[in-house]
């Protein structure tokens, strides 16, 4: 075995890789970028280099020389599935703890992956060329799905309902592609109306064996990120898992694939024996936890042993899957703004504890800045139970115990997701998510501002009680015995500013507990935290903004309405008009990036372009003015 | 320090009947704020209200910073003058807290006769502003007023503490750097158009606001143009130009948080914010329950009571280091903190002696020399006379006092317990010797001397009947309620209120520096 392991990634995969090294007693390396300095990975590790991006495979090397770390973990995302890691990693000397470079190259080419996987006997999609799409003008082979032949996570794909879109598509698929990957190949498949997403475990060590670890089923995406994933499928048979195992291994063992991987399915809704291979991912996965949950096993720990050149220490028949396991992703994703990326320093973060049946991998603390440049993922909290309906609720519970304070996440759709009726009855599908849209929220914006009012009043009345001048109490004190109620124009999350009055009584129901955390009488224990004029409140899992909502001076209403600002921070990526130019509404002026999506920002309305203020490649904050258009009169 | 403790007995008979009959006064005084709270009258608020304007409580209510305390001052202004038709005068004065700074807030009642200023109004306003003189706050005016009321026009205009007197004291404390800031929030007409036009910053209401010298009315009598109010002074118009408006609000609660945002750009006080000229130290409960103070103080004028039992219910943990104490005892004097702030008490327990003066005039300079602020509580008949006192120079032992009084630079408050009577007053930082507020309780008398001496006078020099009249005449006189009315004082007070309010007083006080001490304590 190693006796010191890079990781070389960051974030909540960099941290438990470090663990499990931990508890086998081998040494961590973290590597971590500047902006990273302050990050739990690298404190963690037991020793860490600074290395200018993730993606610098000469750096990361001479990381690993730097410290002898004889081998590296690649996590996923960055370089995990790039080739010219793992060759680079051969020359050094160094162990990839992951598949053979062939292996891994064959599987990171959608094209080359499925044409494996029918050779080894797998049903695979149908797939059209270019000029058969073009040329079909029945609707039966539409909808089409258009991807990146070395794409991945959604990147570069394209759902294409008509003929005439097509071209569209194709052009927009291959700029992402080329930008993403550097490889601007794409096909085009036959795409399932209503599907579900299954995938089998697999690990593979250098002696021929290859043991599938189950299925999991993450059904439930958005914009094809995955948002919940389980362990097992609510709705595989025991034949089908056996199938599905058996189809996983021939095309591992096909592939000459070592190490762990995930074999990708799409299954019909209803009929979920109807299933088709979708494509190969040759690193470990987000959702690997709910594997680990039910089969008792460590990944991690299996990836360090087969890529030292161990056996595998348990054959198939010692695979058993126990109860269920559910995990979901928290994102830093405001749900309420069609889950634009949040940025933002977490200020307060309260997380379920740790017990036999919840797990939390998280990549945040309280001091931590969430911003753009990285992965929107903050943690993954997975609950095991006896069966579904038991893992649910205590995942559901645990969500309950997640709140950030600083940074809007997911938590609190997350919660309403897994109280979805649907979601209870495991009838899952691809599309369920965007059709599902984002139902409001438990507690409605009014109640939101006036738990917040309550709390900045609690906390004021610490302050004037504990040496405070007479003036800081905030009790409406008038002469004669006489308490007014206090006035606020409150914003909740960025929305419509709300008047709210607290009567000075229910500032008596707010009991301070210490360091930021407050008790409501009768609605459980509440956070508040502040960023500038921001005071975050948070409760059951869920945060809020508040901010002091100003009402709009007069008089310049004309000009607001022609401004064009940032709906999230990101990077110019396109610019359309420049100045000058006469627009009409809805002409694309810019085209902002921010994570894995493309914004196009509009003129607001018919007339001149008489302020642009920004360049392909400046990085712009939320809010910011961008552009403005006077009308034409 | 010691800890004052307690000598009455709450379960006592005297101790009942004192809370009943206080209780009383309190209730009667309560009842009075509320119907004063009420401003014009049901038909006037609903026809306010139905114009889409704010209540001026409210007004202030929003003002502030939410839950921040109010403290009103001479809420009873014009009590029983005026056929009673002008309720607090008209007008809503007070210190409270906006953006975090303390300011004195000056809001005319629309409800009370159109917001016109009655002589009492005057008074009333020219007070608030003087408070904000003496403590550097600034002055933030909710103006919503028609100007002089006519019919008194007498009473109103000519005079130096006038209606004038409102805009001199504008322009000479905007020179000396304390803050003027207006909202026009309804008509401003006449000399009231020199509100806003006197401020440094001025917000006006669309629709609402108007700033004229004269009003259509008056325009049309003088040269016969026709025009509405709005195209006369309305803030579209004083706002784009005529420039007599720096602000724009769409409504009241815009234009309060326009103001708002004005008192957050304004520099901050003295030795910046949360600074004193003092050390103020984290506040503590009194060790005494406050709620008994109402048992504690005679009901009947007459007869005496420990003013350390008021003390040990008003002061930070009930310590108190006393001065002197075994020396003119009628005077108690000692060092005590309230809400936080050090403070000097003055106390009567009986009349003034030479040495009780003496040792006032001695403690007086003590707590001048260490920038300690002073507290009077005022229970007093008067100094000693006769013979042997005359013969022992009292009145230059009385006037060292006096003297000591008028020219300690700290803050001084006042707070009348039960009487206030002759030299007694002046002593014990009257009206006339500026303190920074001055309050009576519910109790109390104020007057020359008592009605009973006064009658007993009369008679003695052989004027029986004259006497008799006087004796009515000098109870009614010496009411709360007709010195409240005639703003001889800032507020009629809850006793169990007296220690908030001296907290808040002091802390308004604060915004003030000390200027330097010229003598050193002579010994007395």
């Amino acid at each position: 075995m190693f006796d010191a392991v890079l990781i070389a990634n960051r974030g909540e995969i960099a941290r438990r890789v470090i663990r499990t090294l931990d508890r086998l007693g081998i040494g961590s390396v973290a590597v971590y970028t500047a902006a990273d300095r302050h990050a739990p990975h690298v404190r963690e590790a037991v020793c860490a280099v600074q290395i200018p991006s993730y993606l610098d495979i000469d750096a990361i090397l001479a990381a690993c020389g730097q410290w002898d770390a004889q081998a590296l973990h690649p996590g996923y995302g960055f370089l995990s599935e790039n080739p010219a890691l793992a060759r680079a990693c051969a020359e050094a000397g160094v162990t990839f703890i992951g598949p053979p470079p062939e292996a891994g190259e064959l599987m990171g080419d959608k094209l080359r992956a499925k044409e494996a996987a029918a050779r080894a006997g797998l049903p695979v999609v149908p797939s059209f060329t270019e000029a058969a799409a073009r040329e079909a003008d029945g609707r039966d082979i539409y909808p089409l799905l258009v991807k990146a032949a070395a794409g991945g996570g959604g990147r570069g794909m394209r759902v294409v309902e008509r003929p005439e879109d097509l071209d569209a598509a194709l052009t927009s698929a291959r700029r992402e592609a080329r930008a993403g990957f550097g490889d601007d190949r794409v096909f085009i498949e036959r795409l399932l109306p209503r599907a579900r997403h299954l995938e089998v475990q697999i690990i593979a060590d250098t002696h021929g064996r290859v043991l599938h670890l189950g299925e999991r089923e993450c059904s439930l995406q958005r914009r094809h990120q995955k948002v919940m994933e389980e362990s097992p499928s609510p709705v595989v048979s025991p034949e089908l898992r056996a199938a599905l195992g058996a189809e996983a291994v021939a095309l591992s063992q096909a592939a000459g694939y070592v190490n762990a991987g995930t074999v990708e399915f799409i299954a019909d809704f209803a009929n979920p024996a109807e299933h088709y291979f979708l494509e190969m991912n040759a690193r470990l996965q987000v959702e690997h936890p709910v594997t680990e949950m039910v089969t008792g096993l460590d990944l991690v720990e299996l990836q360090l042993r087969v890529a030292a050149g161990e056996p595998l220490p348990i054959s198939q028949d010692d695979v058993a899957l126990d109860g269920h396991a559910i995990e979901v992703r928290v994102t830093a994703e405001d749900a309420a703004r069609d889950f634009l990326p949040a940025a933002g320093p977490v200020l307060a973060y309260a997380r379920p504890a740790e017990t036999d049946v919840v797990r939390v991998d998280d990549a945040i603390e309280p001091g931590t800045t969430v911003d753009t440049s990285y992965d929107s993922l903050l943690a993954k909290v997975i609950a095991h139970g006896a069966d579904r309906a038991q893992a649910l609720a205590r995942l559901e519970r645990a969500l309950a115990g997640f709140t950030v304070l600083g940074v809007t996440t997911t938590t609190r759709y997350l919660r309403g997701l897994l109280a979805d009726d649907r979601v209870r009855a495991g009838e899952l599908d691809t599309g369920l998510i965007d059709r599902r849209g984002v139902p409001d929220g438990p507690m409605g914006d009014e109640g939101v501002a006036v738990s917040a009012a309550m709390l900045i009043l609690a906390e004021r009345a610490a302050h004037a009680r504990d040496g405070g001048d007479p003036f800081d109490r905030v009790d409406g004190w008038r002469l004669g015995g006489v308490r007014v109620a206090s006035h606020w124009r409150l914003s909740v999350g960025g929305g419509e500013p709300l008047d709210v009055t607290v009567a000075p009584e229910y500032v008596d129901m707010v009991s301070p507990l210490g360091g930021g955390r407050f008790a409501i009488e009768g609605r459980g224990e509440w956070l508040l935290a502040r960023d500038g004029d921001v005071t975050w409140i948070g409760h059951g899992g869920s945060a809020w903004a508040v901010r002091p909502a100003g009402r709009a001076a007069l008089g310049d209403a004309t000009l607001a309405d022609g401004d064009v600002r940032a709906p999230m921070p990101g990077q110019v990526l396109l610019v359309h008009a420049a100045t000058g130019d006469t627009v009409a509404a809805g002409d694309p002026l810019v085209v902002l990036e921010s994570m894995k999506m493309e914004l196009v920002l509009t003129a607001p309305l018919d007339g001149e372009l008489t302020e642009l203020s920004v360049a392909v490649g400046d990085r712009v904050a939320i809010d910011q003015p961008l552009a403005r258009v006077r009308a034409t009169d | 320090m010691p800890i004052l403790r307690s000598h009455i007995s709450p379960g006592s008979e005297e101790f009942r009947a004192n809370q009943k009959a206080n209780r009383a006064l309190v209730d009667d005084l309560n009842a009075q704020l509320e119907r004063v709270a009420a401003g014009g009258g049901e038909r006037a608020r609903e026809r306010h209200v139905g114009r889409g304007k704010l209540l001026p409580r409210e007004r202030v209510d929003r003002l502030l910073d939410p839950g921040a305390p109010f403290l009103e001052c001479s809420a009873l202004a014009a009590h029983g003058l005026y056929d009673d038709e002008a309720p607090g005068a008209g007008i809503i004065t007070g210190i409270g807290r906006v953006s975090g700074r303390e300011c004195v807030i000056v809001a005319n009642d629309a409800t009370v006769k159109g917001g016109t200023y009655y002589p009492m109004t005057v008074k009333k306003h020219l007070r608030a502003q003087e408070i904000a003189l003496h403590n550097r706050l600034p002055c933030i005016y909710l103006v919503d007023s028609g100007g002089a009321f006519l019919p008194r026009q007498d009473e109103v205009f000519p005079d130096r503490e006038h209606f004038g007197r409102i805009f001199f004291n504008q322009a000479t404390m905007s020179a000396q750097g304390i803050p003027q800031i207006a909202s026009v929030m309804g008509s401003c007409t006449a000399g009231g158009a020199y509100v806003p036009a006197m401020s440094d910053e001025t917000v006006i209401v669309r629709d609402e606001g108007t700033i004229f010298l004269g009003g259509p009315p008056l325009v049309k009598a003088a040269t016969g143009e026709e025009v509405t109010a709005e195209e006369l002074g309305g803030g579209e118009l004083h706002s784009r130009t005529s420039g007599v408006t720096d602000h724009l609000a769409s409504d009241d609660a815009h234009a309060l948080e326009i103001v708002r945002d004005i008192v957050a750009t304004l520099a901050p006080r003295a030795g910046g914010r949360g600074s004193y000229p003092w050390e103020r130290r984290p506040t503590e409960p009194p060790a005494v329950d406050p709620d008994q103070l109402l048992g504690v103080v005679s009901a009947d004028l007459r007869k005496p009571y420990d003013a350390r039992e008021v003390i040990a219910r008003i002061v930070d943990a009930s310590r108190w280091n006393e001065f002197k104490e075994l020396y003119g005892p009628t005077l108690v004097t000692g060092f005590a903190h309230i809400h936080g702030h050090p403070v000097g008490i003055l106390a009567n327990n009986g009349i003034l002696f030479s040495e009780s003066a003496l040792k006032g005039a001695h403690f007086i300079e003590l707590c001048d020399q260490r920038q300690i602020p002073l507290v009077f509580l005022q229970n007093i008949t008067g100094f000693m006379v006769g013979r042997d006192y005359e013969a022992g120079g009292i009145a230059k032992h009385g006037a060292k006092m006096v003297t000591a009084v008028s020219t300690a630079r700290v803050p001084k408050l006042t707070v009348i317990l039960g009487g206030s009577f002759g030299a007694g007053n002046y002593g014990m930082c009257g009206r006339a010797y500026s303190p920074r507020m001055l309050w009576m309780w519910p109790g109390a008398r104020i007057s020359v001397m008592g009605g009973e001496q006064a009658a007993t006078v009369m008679t003695e020099v052989g004027q029986p009947e004259v006497g008799a009249q006087l004796r009515e005449q000098y109870e009614r006189q010496g009411h709360p309620y007709y010195a409240t009315a005639r703003l001889w004082d800032d507020g009629v007070i809850d006793p169990r209120d007296t220690r908030d309010v001296l907290g808040l007083a002091l802390s308004a006080a604060a915004n003030a520096p000390l200027s330097d001490v010229r003598y050193g304590v002579f010994r007395m």
